[in-house]
C-alpha cells in the first residue's frame, strides 16, 4: 500500500479498518508485542475470532508471529511488522483527516 | 468476521468513534506496559544505586580508602554481574506475568533521557570529588541521588499503572 504525505486519505487501509482489526493493530502498536492471550482478554473475543482476524492481518503482511515458552507452555506472540506499523499510522491518519479539524 | 467491504470509507462520527475505540485499546495496554517492577527488584536496583559510587569513590581513592583498590573494583564489578543477572530473570518474569513486551518508552522521553546521562555524571563526578577532597559526604550524596531515582521511578510507574487502569 502506498501513503501519501500530500493526501492523508491514500492511507486509509480497508483490512485494518474493520473494528477488531483496527484494535489488534492499535494493542500492537501501543505494546510492541503482546501474547495472543493478553490480545484476546483485552480484545474481549473468543480465540477462534481473534485467529482469523490475526490471519487475515498476517496475510496482509501487517502481523507477525513468534512461538515462545510462558508459564511452562508454548504461546504465540503476535507483533506488527514495519509494514503494519506504518499502514496503522497511515490509517489513523485517514481518520483523522476524515473527522476534520 | 468482518470483512473489506463492510469498512468502506467512513463518515466522521463513523471515524471518530474509531479513534476513540482504538485509543481505548491503548489506554488499557499502556496501564500493561507500565506494570511496575516487583518490589524485590526494586530494593536490588536501589541496593547497586547504593554500592556502585561508594565503590567507584574508593576504586579512584589515593591512598587506598577502607580497602584496597583492587578490592573496590572486584566489589563493582561483582555488583554489576549480579544486578544484570537479576535483571534477566525479573524482565523475564515481568514478561511472562504482563504478557506484553517491556518497552524503555513507557516513562517520557526527558526523563529517561535526563536519568541516563545525569546520573552516571553525578556518580563519575562524586568520585572524582572524592578523590581530590576526601570527603565521603560526595559520595553519599550521589547515593542519595541514586536511590531518590529508583524510588521515584518506581512510584512513578505504580502511579501510571494505577491511573491507566
Amino acid at each position: 500500500m502506498s501513503t501519501n504525505a500530500a493526501d492523508p486519505m491514500s492511507g486509509f487501509d480497508t483490512t485494518i479498518h474493520a473494528p477488531n482489526r483496527l484494535r489488534i493493530c492499535a494493542l500492537l502498536d501501543t505494546a510492541g508485542e503482546a501474547e495472543f492471550g493478553v490480545v484476546q482478554e483485552q480484545l474481549g473475543v473468543s480465540a477462534s475470532v481473534l485467529s482469523k482476524h490475526v490471519t487475515v492481518l498476517m496475510e496482509a503482511g501487517y502481523v507477525e508471529q513468534r512461538k515462545a515458552v510462558r508459564d511452562t507452555r508454548q504461546r504465540v506472540w503476535l507483533a506488527l511488522t514495519r509494514q503494519g506499523r506504518e499502514a496503522f499510522r497511515a490509517h489513523q491518519a485517514a481518520l483523522r483527516a476524515i473527522v476534520g479539524p | 468476521m468482518e470483512t473489506n467491504e463492510a469498512a468502506s470509507q467512513p463518515t466522521p462520527e463513523q471515524a471518530r468513534a474509531a479513534l476513540a475505540d482504538a485509543d481505548e485499546v491503548r489506554a488499557s495496554v499502556a496501564a500493561l506496559s507500565a506494570t511496575p517492577w516487583p518490589v524485590w527488584f526494586v530494593v536490588a536496583i536501589t541496593a547497586m544505586f547504593v554500592v556502585l559510587p561508594i565503590a567507584l569513590g574508593g576504586m579512584l581513592a589515593e591512598p587506598d580508602w577502607l580497602m584496597p583498590r583492587w578490592a573496590w573494583l572486584v566489589t563493582m564489578l561483582a555488583t554489576e554481574v549480579l544486578f544484570f543477572a537479576l535483571f534477566a530473570v525479573a524482565a523475564r518474569n515481568w514478561r511472562a506475568r504482563t504478557g506484553v513486551a517491556l518497552r524503555l518508552d513507557v516513562l517520557p522521553t526527558w526523563a529517561t533521557v535526563a536519568a541516563a546521562v545525569v546520573l552516571p555524571l553525578i556518580v563519575v563526578g562524586a568520585a572524582y570529588a572524592f578523590r581530590d577532597t576526601r570527603q565521603p559526604l560526595w559520595l553519599f550524596g550521589a547515593v542519595a541521588v541514586g536511590v531518590a531515582l529508583s524510588v521515584g521511578f518506581h512510584l512513578w510507574f505504580v502511579r501510571l499503572h494505577g491511573k491507566a487502569s
